[in-house]
């Protein structure tokens, strides 16, 4: 349910867990000049697949089970129109 | 290799497209004609489709993955070099759509285990909906990008 929000704030905020370079076939944790473009997309993802994990650890089953079931659809949908407005904004205008 | 990575990519892609279109036209609350192509179409066991949906969108997404090195060494500079800010664009949103969708495919499978609970109805249209708008982007996206400037030239 909150994955697509954590992923939203790690692209938003720069939070990659690595970078890949395709260049030079690399990882790494830090951003590295020189070796060409880093792809920062597997680490935006690995944050929040651990972030979303982590919360589904912590948080009771009980609590869980008393949230609205249409959470689930309705948070994703705010998230996918945030993108959209986001990302428009910064290509189509 | 690439190229036959990328064929793969979008026969996958075409499974996945018609399985989530035929769902959510099975769920979707309308009516219609029982003779119609169109409700032929909607006439099938919505359930059924649930567990290969998660299982194509994951190996599409995966495939996927292992070419976005070569997209964004051979194609992104190739786009931007021709000022092509809307087709840059369109695929900055599809990687962030297919992420959206990773994430909700949990739930999604969750709430299409059989027994299917009615009161959940609602939320299963609604989850399988935002699948399909999400992977309809992001096949035609990937489609017209790779028109107009695809891995192999």
């Amino acid at each position: 349910m909150v994955f697509g929000a954590l992923y939203t704030i790690c692209f938003y905020v720069d939070i990659s867990l690595f970078r890949y370079y395709p260049e030079v076939g690399q990882f790494h944790l830090q951003m590295t000049p020189d070796i060409g473009p880093p792809i920062l997309w597997y680490g935006w993802l690995a944050v929040a697949a651990l972030g979303s994990a982590a919360i589904a650890l912590l948080v009771p089953s009980k609590l869980a089970d008393r949230l609205w079931s249409g959470w689930v659809w309705v948070l994703p949908v705010v998230v996918v129109m945030v993108i959209l407005v986001y990302e428009a904004r910064l290509w189509f205008v | 290799m690439i190229v036959a990575l990328l064929i793969l990519h979008g026969l996958l892609a075409v499974a996945l497209l018609g399985a989530l279109t035929h769902q959510a036209f099975a769920v979707a609350s309308v009516r219609s004609d029982k003779r119609s192509f169109f409700a032929r179409f909607r006439t099938v066991n919505a359930a059924a489709y649930a567990t290969p949906i998660v299982l194509l969108f994951t190996v599409t997404a995966l495939a996927g993955g292992l070419l976005y090195p070569d997209y964004r060494v051979a194609v992104r500079p190739a786009l931007e070099d021709l000022q092509l800010r809307a087709a840059n664009g369109a695929f900055e949103i599809k990687e962030h759509l297919v992420a959206v969708g990773l994430g909700v495919l949990p739930a999604y499978w969750l709430f299409w285990r059989t027994p299917l609970a009615p009161e959940h109805s609602p939320t299963r249209r609604n989850l399988t909906w935002l699948l399909a708008f999400l992977v309809w982007w992001s096949f035609l996206t990937g489609h017209v990008l790779n028109n107009i400037k695809g891995l192999a030239q």
